[in-house]
């Protein structure tokens, strides 16, 4: 009896460790979300919307380029990132396993390892050097980000497709290139969806390569190769600045960008139900 | 390997013996009875009868096998093959029944011409032979013994086709003719029926639709 | 006999391994051929040998000829894909393209075909399903998933695939093992009415369904062509005797 009194006791302590570890982690979630929000939402009002970055001394404001910018950096990022995404896993999953795919893999696992302000660096070098400081440069860094993610959720959404439906595929007469086509069908696309998703989720919140290409804009759109604003950047600049709407505005951008990246999760979310 | 279908398969080969066994016993006694003037009927009957309650199971079982095991190649033919085995020595049991009924009813070849009584005689020795070498090649599944009784049905053939002949030249009394006449023709089909038995050895064996007769 | 293959000195490798050895017959048009034999025999390379399914394995090997409507499938100059839509294929398990409802898995194979008229498609797609005997029963609603069908109904599904883009052979590779008795019943049906119009070659480990729905039957054992003939016969009177020792289960 004593024996399993003990266990009892073993047990009971360690399920207590275990949610202790579960609130610690969340703890400092709930918190941010709660000091953005309390901080944030005071500022939501129409003007907030509407109105672009206010200049020095101007009072009120807004982060509506902000916005803009931020969702052509990323739509623009999208263009390039998805598509290259989506055929290097494609190319991973069905083209075979040779020494080319196994390169390939790696380098895309040692792609997702490079911090982001190298890539931010890079894009630097490539783009801003020839044509100046630019949401192209930009756009460029955060593709970049992009690739390997895309990649990696496409192949493990494609490798689950099994392999007698590239059987039936090619039995039905089908040139091998167009079998792909069905296998991708036959895949679940939502979750490949769902991988692009929360790429563009990640690339959002970017800051740090969109400084080093980009740089600080407080204008509206004005031409692929200027800079955009963008919320992520608004959040660190107006942050550390001695106007008061400015830091307001930081608390304001910071709440849009969660609420986009949490609104972007969600539908990520929504979707995966959605197949069961 | 043994198989479940085997001890079915043994258990009708053992029944198709016993028949065998039975039939060449009703058509002997029968013989008998109508050569020497012995009673036999009765006893004859009996052995009849229960050939015919034999070869119903033989049918029944055959039919029960076929259902379950969905036999083919040897199985099947050889399932088929037992169900008309079985028919043919039923009818020896049939036949052996139709010539002591004339034992019984006229008396047989009692009192009969001495040449009548040993044509007779001598028939139903070929034929009884034929009898048992049916039942021997089905026992062995021995193809060159089934084929030899060819030869000997044949002779059984002509010899009551010339028996008829002498008959119609010579004469006799009435109920010697007539008896003599029906026991000729059930030796000349009980001869028929044992060349059918090793058609169907034959078959068995080779799957070849030979005609022996 | 209208030959629709004709197959001379057919030899197939896994790597070293030969799995086929020197298989010649001719396979009759319009006709049921099962190929049946104990497991590991070479049946199922055998008939993906027929539609150069075979090869698409790495480390897989081909020799010998098969002559189809006059020409050599293995020969260089022909197209694999071509060969393939002139044979189609049914598997052991049913496998109807996941995420597609029934209607695309049907029609797809004529869209990636450059089919793009709907009416045609329609046509198209309701006549394999009846061909399939299988349009009654997804008739109302032809959106739904293909796999929310029953196996049997899935496979039939993979029939009409297979139909829709026309061949004139259809291989199928243990079609019924992984269903029910009733499904497989219906499947072998259907085998009986293509037959009048098409050519099919059926793999089988069940005997009885060889007797029951082939007119000719080949025995292969240990990558040989061991007797081929007339189904009647071969189950009969079967003139080899491995194969008498298969058919009646003497086989140790």
């Amino acid at each position: 009896m004593d024996h399993y009194k003990f266990r009892v006791i073993k047990d009971r302590l360690v399920q207590f460790l275990v949610y202790l570890a579960l609130f610690s982690a969340l703890v400092p979630l709930f918190s941010i979300l709660y000091e953005v929000i309390a901080r944030g939402f005071s500022t939501i009002n129409i003007e907030f919307f509407i109105r672009p970055t206010p200049t020095v001394g101007e009072t009120g404001g807004g982060v509506a380029n902000a916005i803009q910018g931020t969702l052509i950096t990323i739509g623009l990022a999208s263009l390039i990132g998805v598509p290259i995404g989506l055929m290097s896993g494609i190319f991973l999953s069905e083209y075979g396993e040779s020494n080319l795919s196994a390169a390939v893999r790696f380098l895309h696992d040692v792609l997702n390892g490079v911090p982001s302000i190298v890539i931010g660096v890079f894009a630097y070098t490539l783009i801003t050097r020839s044509i100046g400081f630019s949401v192209t440069a930009a756009a460029f860094a955060l593709a970049v980000i992009m690739i390997p993610i895309v990649t990696r959720t496409t192949e493990e959404a494609l490798k689950l497709v099994p392999m007698s439906v590239r059987e039936a595929a090619i039995a039905l007469g089908i040139p091998r290139w167009k079998t792909t086509i069905i296998v991708v069908l036959s895949s679940a696309k939502k979750a490949i969806v769902t991988g692009i998703l929360l790429s563009i989720a990640r690339i959002a919140g970017e800051s740090a390569p969109v400084l080093v290409s980009m740089g600080f804009w407080r204008w509206w759109f004005a031409g692929l190769n200027r800079p955009v604003a963008n919320l992520a950047l608004n959040v660190f600049i107006f942050a550390m600045s001695p106007f008061e709407n400015w830091v307001v505005l930081a608390w304001g951008s910071a709440l849009v960008l969660i609420l986009l990246v949490l609104g972007i999760s969600i539908a990520a979310r929504v979707l995966i139900r959605e197949r069961y | 390997m043994s198989r479940i279908i085997d001890k079915d398969l043994k258990e009708l080969s053992v029944t198709l013996y016993r028949m065998g066994e039975l039939a060449h016993r009703a058509v002997l006694e029968a013989l008998i009875g109508c050569i020497e003037g012995k009673e036999a009927h009765e006893e004859v009957r009996e052995i009849a009868d229960t050939l015919v309650a034999m070869a119903d199971h033989v049918e029944d079982k055959a039919f029960e096998l076929i259902a379950r095991f969905q036999p083919v190649a040897s199985d099947l033919r050889t399932i088929k093959s037992y169900m008309k085995i079985a028919y043919d020595f039923a009818r020896f049991g049939r036949y052996a029944l139709d010539i002591s009924s004339i034992n019984k009813q006229i008396g047989g070849l009692r009192g009969c011409e001495e040449w009548i009584n040993s044509y007779v005689k001598r028939m139903s020795e070929k034929t009884l032979e034929m009898v048992r070498s049916s039942i021997e090649s089905l026992k062995s599944h021995n193809t060159q013994i089934a084929e030899k009784i060819s030869e000997r049905e044949k002779e059984v053939d002509k010899m009551y086709f010339e028996f008829i002949d002498e008959l119609i030249k010579c004469g006799a009394t009435i109920k010697c003719a007539v008896s003599s006449v029906l026991i000729v023709r059930y030796l000349e089909r009980i001869a028929d029926h044992a060349a059918y038995i090793c058609e169907s050895i034959i078959y068995i064996a080779t799957g070849r639709k030979e005609v022996l007769r | 006999m209208t030959v629709k293959f004709d197959i001379q000195n057919l030899n197939a490798w896994f790597g070293s391994k030969h799995v086929l050895k020197n298989i010649n017959m001719k396979i009759e048009e319009n006709a049921v051929t099962a190929i049946i034999g104990p497991s590991g025999c070479g049946k199922t390379t055998f008939i993906r040998c027929l539609n150069r399914m075979h090869e698409i394995t790495p480390g897989a090997r081909v020799s010998g000829k098969v002559i189809f409507n006059g020409v050599n499938i293995y020969d260089n100059g022909v197209d694999p894909v071509m060969v393939r839509r002139k044979i189609g294929m049914v598997f052991q398990k049913p496998n109807p393209f996941p995420m597609m409802s029934v209607y695309d898995n049907v029609a797809i194979g004529l869209k990636l075909n450059g089919v793009r008229d709907k009416k045609i498609l329609d046509a198209a797609v309701r006549r394999s399903l009846e061909l399939a005997n299988l349009w009654d029963e997804v008739k109302d609603d032809l959106k739904k998933s293909g796999t929310s069908l029953s196996g049997g109904q899935q496979q039939r599904l993979c029939i009409a695939r297979a139909l829709a883009v026309e061949p004139e052979v259809l291989l199928m590779d243990e079609p019924c093992s992984a269903l029910d008795p009733i499904a497989t019943a219906k499947i072998e049906t259907l085998i009986r009415e293509l037959a009048k119009n098409y050519t099919i070659v059926i793999v089988t480990h069940n005997m009885q369904q060889a007797a029951r729905v082939s007119d000719y039957t080949a025995f292969l054992y240990l990558g040989e062509l061991i007797e081929y003939g007339a189904t009647k016969q071969i189950f009969e009177n079967p003139k080899h005797e491995l194969t008498e020792k298969y058919l009646t289960g003497k086989f140790g």
